[in-house]
């Protein structure tokens, strides 16, 4: 198998600006990270908060560049947003003017791979094709304020498949939905993975969510992140219409992924880490107070 | 929404289906319900008794939101003659004296020549504005460093009221329609630029990490994000700039013009025709109605795409 995405030993660091009472410092998200996904793969990454999902995921869309080591995507050094990759974000991030068939055309509008410009008519069927693909036949004209988060969601999927990329790439996209919809949104995203053959990287913090969809889990340990294990998923009869969460291997996957998390989960708390946000700024961050010890400790001693 | 109307008999249905209905299309509903299926025959009632009070409803609101015209009319119509004493009369001349006198300025055709002249006046200055605001507004707010130079000077001079100006640009634009135009166009143009400012400043920046992780260039970053999602905010302003220049054309015209409904106003106090007078003020309040509603109209129109509970801009 070739590797479609390789991280070689990346490290992202950020300036925490200033505040009154604390001086600016430098707050390592991802420490040396290596990892490779192979092509057409299905690989979910759980990791305590803070332990630098979203910032990994902005450094392989392109959307950040790393302190130091390369993010490669079919060997090729990722210098910016590609149309070979796309992302699907946790909020949706429709366009609210558009409607949902509009919506999903917007990455068909400029040219494309082949320097062609798809005309209006083209785009359209184009949109009504992925929609249809995601089971919302019907709903192009639909603005997304009159759908509903599901609805949006299956919206914003079919926005990143319609220009066709080889890696799809999810920040937490079934988070803010009830469990309902999450498992059968779920069940659609395996249905068209396995109908497209995309490599797909989805962060969850859903052990559960990372079990039953990945066929690798990648555990990253609490700030810096840093890949802690990856574990193969092994689960009999996946494809068939049997309940797989209560599969005594998937039972058992899922407990070896909860033991791998707690303790980091607990390191994180302990720590008091937060979300960083896409400036790089982390809220309430205790940057100098003598529990953040315990991190910087470790990371002398790794 | 007749099959919801049927199904469901609680209050609040059928309260929600009589707020959803137009006082325009409320027969249709009603029409349906009124014939019910056989077994339905013992909630027959329920629905007669929706509509008829929806029917109720949507006259009563009519009333209620005409009530307040209506008897500020009246009390313009008996008030001089019954309540005040008969020198205040001279001064506040009834409703129907001021109706006679607008009648006798539109058959002249002078009302009309003062409306086309103040309107001529406002929309130049207006449209003015309105290129240079927006287009200034999109430059500061996507040039941080201009934005940095400009805002205090900006500042300053939104909080100058323009009619404070006014003098200054009678003595260097004359006393022309120059002047007038311009001191519309100042200020029209502060509310439209500062809500463009803060219509390009205050776009999700999800949104535009998502249209980047899209692979769209600065360029169309700017045109299919940042422009639509700014559009709201600044047609709020734009319907702030079409209130204020007529504000300001008015009072601009009470000083040095020769045609206007500022003039005919002015002109018809000192000349003591009291009745003209309140023809021009009637016809100011109107104007400035039609302006605002048609201006509410284009701000639903350009921004339906929003929530009706996130409608309300800042």
């Amino acid at each position: 198998m070739t590797a479609k995405i390789s991280l070689r030993n990346v490290t992202k660091q950020f300036t925490v600006r200033a505040t009154k009472s604390t001086a600016a410092t430098t707050l390592t998200a991802i420490d040396s990270l290596s990892l490779d996904v192979r092509d057409g793969e299905f690989l979910t990454l759980v990791g305590p908060s803070g332990s630098g999902k979203t910032t990994l995921l902005d450094l392989l869309a392109g959307l950040s560049t790393p302190t130091s080591g390369e993010v490669l995507v079919d060997n090729k050094p990722v210098t910016g947003p590609g149309k070979d990759r796309a992302v699907v974000f946790q909020q949706y991030a429709l366009f609210p003017w558009r409607t949902a068939s509009a919506n999903v055309s917007i990455g068909l509008e400029g040219t494309g791979a082949d320097g062609r410009r798809l005309n209006r008519r083209e785009r359209a069927a184009k949109a009504k094709e992925y929609l249809a693909l995601v089971g919302l036949a019907g709903f192009e004209d639909r603005y997304p304020h009159e759908l509903s988060g599901g609805m949006k969601q299956r919206v914003a999927i079919a926005r990143s498949l319609a220009y066709e990329p080889d890696v799809l790439l999810m920040d937490e996209p079934f988070a803010a939905l009830d469990a309902q919809t999450r498992e059968q949104l779920q069940d659609e995203l395996l249905r068209i993975w396995r109908a497209t053959g995309k490599t797909i990287v989805f962060i969850t913090h859903g052990i559960d969510e990372a079990v039953y969809l990945g066929e690798r889990v990648a555990v990253l340990s609490a700030r810096p992140g840093r890949l802690k294990e990856i574990v193969d998923i092994n689960i009999p009869d996946r494809d068939g219409e049997e309940d797989i969460r209560s599969h005594p291997a998937f039972v058992e996957h899922r407990h070896g992924v909860w033991t791998l998390l707690h303790d980091e989960v607990r390191r994180a708390q302990d720590a008091g880490h937060r979300k960083i946000l896409p400036d790089g700024s982390a809220p309430d961050e205790p940057s100098t107070a003598p529990k953040d010890g315990t991190v910087t400790s470790e990371r002398t001693a790794a | 929404m007749s099959t919801t109307l049927t199904q469901t008999e609680t209050a609040a249905a059928t309260r929600k289906a009589s707020v959803r209905t137009e006082p325009g299309n409320a027969v249709g509903p009603s029409g349906t319900a009124a014939a019910p299926a056989p077994e339905a025959n013992a909630q027959r009632s329920t629905p007669v008794l929706a509509a008829a009070r929806r029917v109720t409803a949507a006259a009563g609101s009519g009333v209620w939101k005409s009530a307040g015209i209506l008897a500020f009319l009246a009390l313009w119509e008996f008030g001089p003659t019954y309540l005040a004493s008969p020198s205040t009369k001279v001064f506040l001349p009834p409703l129907h004296d001021v109706l006679l006198a607008w009648g006798k300025l539109f058959e002249a055709g002078t009302i009309q020549g003062h409306i086309a002249a103040s309107l001529t006046r406002s929309i130049t200055g207006f449209g003015a504005a309105l290129v240079a605001g927006v287009l200034l507004g999109l430059l500061i707010a996507w040039y941080g460093r201009l934005n940095a130079v400009l805002n205090p000077l900006l500042e300053l001079f939104r909080n100058t009221a323009a009619l404070a100006l006014l003098p200054v640009f009678t003595l260097l634009l004359g006393i022309g329609e120059e002047s007038k135009i311009s001191i519309v166009a100042y200020a029209a143009f502060f509310p439209v630029l500062l809500n463009t400012i803060a219509g390009v400043k205050t776009v999700d920046p999800l949104l535009i990490r998502a249209a980047r992780s899209l692979g769209l260039n600065s360029f169309r970053l700017f045109q299919k994000v940042i422009l639509p999602s700014a559009v709201p905010t600044i047609f709020t302003g734009i319907r702030m700039a079409g209130t204020a220049s007529i504000l300001v054309l008015i009072a601009a015209e009470m000083v040095g013009a020769k045609a206007g409904l500022g003039y005919l106003i002015v002109n018809a106090q000192s000349s003591f025709l009291i009745p003209d007078m309140y023809a021009g003020i009637l016809t100011v309040s109107l104007l400035g109605l039609g302006v605002n509603f048609l201006l509410v109209a284009l701000e639903r129109h350009f921004s339906r795409w929003r929530t009706a509970v996130g409608a309300a801009a800042s």
